[in-house]
């Protein structure tokens, strides 16, 4: 099933030729990475960070800002971008694990974390330009064997190029939640006091997944910046974490790929119906709040349960 | 000598629930702790496990200073306790459960060598040993015609036999049983002393504590009972039963003179 959906979009764009949709699905590749990693944290750890907002926006800053300072290529500036983003997710998760938050306590204190970086950013003019963001002109390139060098410009180019990122996330996602790394995970999940008299560090697993979570948001972050173009404090803000809280919720926290089905239905839909801003976040809160009440278990989990009932 | 507690105290505001309490569990032996409720039966175990930290006092694991130690690192030198009320994982399968608590076993099999799971290309991600010891401990406590059943599902004796199993899966050199017979009625208690004896025939050290004074005769080599967390009595079990001190605890003072 999945395989067959990896092989109808690799040839998708042969078949359609409308920017307006190869759009749509470069914004939903882009968030699908971010709502798949998200899930592994909140999903899978059951940890419900606020952060991940804030490796995404840190890291299309850094990246930019490197590639514009030093000319070199987005790869080079996405390195400190990660190195960034790994050091403050080992900062904060530690802060956070030692002192055992948990719940929303978790998600208050990672959410005050989010906050502070998105206003060092807006405050911070001389860097980042403040509330007026960046303008990114630069394009990332790819050396492809037998090709050479692509600049990754235009619809068709960015869809390969996202949907690469989106390919490259699942499966780190789904090789770590395959190997014991994953066991700890749902044990941590499950119940933690009892995974610690098993022998699970729970500190120490809690903060890998955070890490591995906000590393992955990171790259889509750097994505994201170069693929819009234009960077901005918002990148950091509460609309975005819960923007991704809502994809998972409604493509399902049970599977990896359920919250890519999440992310195109929130970033398709609006676009689809053409909304404004406002009547957007409506949207977004009433599928949010039918999600919980109707399908606990999201899309992908409510359609996976009725295939084994037929 | 496996574990030597010496003088461990365990206040709760002006409660002491654990009051200077010596004591030591040899290699391969199994250790009674009776004890009526609120005794601090359940407090020493928790304080041996690293779940409570003790006011004050040692715990010696062969001869190492384990006190104030996490409940992870405790379980990982091999000292595992189970929960008087089980704990599990209701929403995975019996085999499941007991499979997360192989991650001790793995870890010291294979240390670093995990990694090499996360290769997409790594065909060992099954572990041939984990999965004999998985079968073996889950026939051991009669829980193998139960395999993909939820733990959600089971009753509660099956309950605490997978608490039982889990803390087996992780290899445990000195195996704390939490009141294993409590809330079991007699065919249930029957099996559990059938695991115990498999467990004492596999030459593991157990120490158990219970307010099931019939139960706890049959199984231990040895026995301490406790009241108000202060130790009153150490000996073979009929020794520390027939103690004064011990009936008088139990029964009432009239009893202990006759």
């Amino acid at each position: 099933m999945k395989w067959l959906a990896l092989a109808g979009l690799l040839v998708l764009p042969l078949a359609v030729h409308s920017n307006f949709v190869l759009t749509i699905f470069v914004f939903s590749f882009i968030l699908g990475m971010m709502a798949v990693s998200f899930n592994l944290i909140f999903g899978f750890t059951g940890q419900l960070s606020m952060f991940h907002a804030a490796a995404f926006g840190i890291s299309a800053y850094i990246t930019y800002l490197t590639v514009n300072w030093l000319h070199v290529s987005f790869w080079v500036g996405l390195l400190p971008a990660l190195a960034t983003v790994a050091i403050v997710s080992v900062l904060v998760g530690s802060i956070c694990f030692k002192f055992k938050l948990k719940a929303f306590y978790f998600a208050i204190v990672t959410l005050a974390f989010s906050e502070l970086a998105r206003l060092v950013i807006m405050n911070w003019n001389s860097v980042t330009n403040g509330t007026l963001g960046l303008m990114v002109l630069d394009k990332p390139t790819v050396g492809l064997p037998g090709l050479g060098t692509l600049t990754i410009n235009g619809t068709v180019a960015w869809y390969f190029f996202s949907l690469a990122g989106l390919v490259l996330t699942v499966a780190v996602c789904t090789l770590v939640l395959r190997s014991w790394i994953g066991r700890c995970f749902a044990a941590i999940r499950l119940d933690e006091d009892l995974a610690q008299t098993l022998g699970i560090d729970i500190f120490r697993y809690k903060l890998l997944s955070f890490l591995i979570a906000n590393l992955l948001a990171a790259l889509a972050g750097s994505m994201y910046g170069f693929y819009t173009g234009y960077i901005e404090p918002a990148y950091l803000g509460i609309n975005q974490s819960l923007d991704i809280i809502a994809m998972v919720l409604l493509g399902g926290r049970g599977s990896v790929t359920g919250p890519i089905v999440g992310a195109f239905v929130l970033t398709g839909l609006p676009h689809l119906i053409d909304l404004s801003g406002e009547a957007r976040a409506m949207l977004y809160g009433a599928i949010l709040i039918l999600t919980i009440l109707l399908l606990p278990r999201g899309l992908v989990g409510t359609f996976a349960s009725l295939r084994r009932a037929a | 000598m496996l574990l030597e507690i010496q003088n461990l105290t365990r206040r709760f505001g002006g409660l002491v629930a654990v009051s200077d309490v010596s004591f030591r569990i040899g290699e391969h032996e199994i250790l009674g702790i009776f004890g009526p409720n609120g005794s601090g039966k359940t407090t020493l175990l928790n304080l041996i496990s690293g779940i409570m930290r003790p006011t004050s006092g040692r715990i010696l694991w062969k001869s190492r200073d384990i006190q104030g130690w996490r409940p992870d690192r405790v379980a990982a030198v091999g000292v595992v306790k189970t929960f008087q009320n089980p704990k599990l994982f209701l929403e995975l399968t019996v085999r499941e459960n007991a499979a997360i608590a192989s991650h001790l076993m793995l870890r010291h099999q294979l240390g670093t060598r995990r990694i090499a799971e996360l290769l997409p290309w790594c065909a060992s991600r099954r572990h041939p040993d984990v999965d004999a010891r998985l079968d073996r401990v889950l026939a051991l406590c009669r829980l193998d015609g139960m395999s993909d059943q939820l733990a959600a599902g089971l009753s509660y004796g099956q309950e605490k036999m997978l608490g039982v199993a889990m803390a087996m899966m992780c290899e445990p050199e000195l195996l704390l049983l939490d009141e294993p017979a409590s809330g079991l009625g007699d065919a249930e208690i029957a099996n559990l002393e059938a695991v115990l004896a498999d467990l004492r025939a596999m030459r593991t050290t157990l120490c158990i504590i219970d307010h099931k004074v019939d139960f706890l005769r049959r199984t231990a080599d040895r026995a301490l009972a406790l009241q108000q967390g202060v130790k009153i009595a150490e000996g073979t079990p009929d020794e520390v039963l027939h103690n004064p001190r011990v009936i008088e605890a139990y029964l009432g003072r009239p009893h202990a003179r006759a």
